[in-house]
């Protein structure tokens, strides 16, 4: 065996597990996703027909769906930016010279590292009609207590509210690590022109600190796409009042594991799959306009 | 900016962020009566810390938290020692195809999980693997993310710590966890943090694929107890205390790595 086939060989038998486990854990499935979109199919059954398109037909004329798909655009709509403006103010008031830093760069992140399983039930509690902390609050601001677990119109907002809570800290410590790249040179050369804070932070911060808005736009975008667990936590099996909490994964799970109609779930989860790539790609489009430090 | 405002802002926030625990706390030491009493006090009149030993023999949260344990534990060794193969083949060594690899593993990063969900069910049941650990454990036993950290951080390291241990005629294993690994503390610590907690969380995956309580994890059996009791808030609120207590002390301990880790390895 050559010098060069040996030296082949050793790396691929480093990267074995690897190989295998991806090929048949994440490879395999894109693959095979895609088979079943066009395939008949409850799992038990033996029998497996040939549909052709028509899961997405059927998809793309179910009103549920369309529910799916709307709630999960104005779930990403607002969650992004909201998400964003938070974490960046949060990190540019950590960034800035105070006492108790890091007790409170640890208490932004703990939702990050727990169990939406279990912070899910605090928040079910908190939106309460009855015994919840928030309508005590508002009822104590002299506002109008809301039922916000039974009226559709606040699924969105109490599905924003626990991810922003939960995802804050970790948009802020990624912010915070850009901000801190950001070399101090050019604030004093700022100091010295005499420039505002606002101008500081419009002119300096804000460009300098675009590769890592980018980072993070596109993370937290495909994340939100994939809102499903805080809805599962607040509303259980239905997926709230009116379908109003109704999201592309949510109709996935549906389909595939309470319907068992595996070809309508690989579709949807074909179509979800689509609509991040796209959305992706479009984001990767802009990348031209980020500003990286020389 | 005024350093008043700063604070302000900040403890506001921090309302926000911890309120939710604080709230928490308070509720599952809380006697029933107290629980759905109009005005909702901070600290209890009467203290019933019995509320966290009634939850705990209520459902089976010793085998949860066994269950949680052995899987994370299992997945973050795997995955650790794979990504450490895989890093250093693609940091350290020439082979045919090396590039492509690398491109076509990062490009998988870009499929959200839960799309592979109804394949992966069905290759699992297929195998006969619903209900069992290896069912739950084996899908997750590499991840790129660890693999491109890894890699990351050995392109990094300097050239004559790899030469040195290869010269002395050390195989590629022999130099990966002799020599390299001691010295990649951070990144491996960073990136075992990461999957353990990524695991410990892991939600969908663990619903679909045991469907006995038996290989409940603890956010699974959570959901389920809080099924189960309904509005028994107090003990519901020392469950989910219990069952969040690890990752925040395991955080705790870990945080410089792990906050560290995780900017570093978002910017670049």
């Amino acid at each position: 065996m050559s010098f060069r086939l040996r030296r082949s060989v050793t790396a691929y038998l480093m990267l074995l597990p690897t190989l295998v486990l991806i090929g048949v854990f994440v490879v395999y499935p894109i693959v095979d996703s895609f088979v079943i979109s066009f395939y008949k199919w409850d799992m038990l059954s033996a029998s497996k027909p040939f549909v052709g398109l028509q899961n997405y037909i059927y998809i793309f004329e179910d009103p549920l769906f369309h529910t799916a798909l709307k709630n999960t655009v104005l779930y990403v709509v607002f969650f992004v930016p909201i998400v964003l403006a938070l974490g960046l103010l949060t990190a540019v008031l950590l960034n800035a010279k105070i006492r108790l830093l890091p007790l409170f760069r640890t208490a932004f992140f703990i939702p990050y590292v727990t169990s939406l399983a279990a912070t899910g039930i605090v928040w079910q509690w908190i939106f309460n009609d009855q015994f919840g902390l928030l309508n005590y609050l508002l009822e104590r601001a002299g506002l109008h207590a809301q039922d916000w677990l039974n009226d559709p119109r606040w699924t969105l907002f109490n599905i924003i509210t626990i991810g922003v809570w939960q995802n804050l800290g970790y948009v802020a410590v990624i912010f915070l690590a850009g901000l801190q790249n950001i070399s101090r040179e050019y604030y004093e050369a700022a100091d010295v022109d005499g420039a505002t804070p606002w101008q500081k932070f419009a002119r300096i911060t804000l460009p300098l600190l675009s590769p890592t808005t980018y980072f993070l736009l596109i993370l937290t975008t495909i994340e939100a796409f994939k809102v499903f667990l805080q809805i599962y936590v607040l509303y259980g099996e239905t997926a709230g009042p009116n379908n109003s909490g109704m999201t592309l994964l949510y109709y996935m799970f549906t389909k595939g594991f309470g319907d068992y109609r595996m070809g309508y779930a690989c579709a949807s989860a074909y179509v979800l799959f689509l609509i991040v790539f796209v959305f992706t790609l479009a984001q990767m489009a802009l990348s031209r306009r980020v500003h990286y430090e020389a | 900016m005024k350093k008043v405002w700063v604070y302000l802002v900040l403890i506001l926030l921090s309302l926000f962020v911890l309120g939710p625990f604080l709230w928490m706390l308070s509720t599952s030491v809380k006697p029933d009566a107290e629980v759905l009493s109009a005005v909702p006090h901070l600290f209890p009149e009467h203290w019933a810390l019995d509320n966290y030993v009634k939850a705990w023999a209520s459902a089976p949260f010793a085998r949860y938290f066994w269950n949680s344990f052995f899987i994370s534990a299992v997945e973050t060794v795997f995955d650790l020692t794979f990504g450490a193969m895989a890093a250093y083949a693609f940091a350290r060594m020439e082979f045919f195809g090396k590039n492509v690899l690398f491109v076509a593993l990062l490009a998988t990063m870009m499929v959200p999980g839960e799309v592979l969900l109804i394949p992966n069910y069905i290759t699992i049941s297929s195998l006969n693997w619903l209900n069992t650990y290896q069912g739950l454990i084996v899908p997750w036993l590499v991840s790129v993310f660890t693999i491109f950290l890894m890699r990351q951080f050995f392109l990094g390291l300097p050239r004559e710590v790899f030469e040195a241990a290869e010269l002395d005629g050390c195989g590629p294993l022999r130099t990966l966890f002799g020599i390299i690994m001691p010295i990649s503390k951070p990144i491996w610590i960073t990136s075992a943090l990461i999957k353990f907690v990524g695991a410990w969380n892991a939600f969908l995956w663990v619903l679909v694929i045991a469907n006995s309580s038996d290989y409940y994890t603890l956010p699974v059996g959570l959901i389920n107890f809080s099924t189960d009791v309904g509005t028994v808030y107090n003990q519901l609120m020392a469950a989910a205390t219990f069952s969040v207590l690890p990752l925040i002390v395991l955080f705790l301990f870990g945080q410089r790595y792990f906050i560290e880790g995780i900017a570093r390895s978002g910017i670049k």
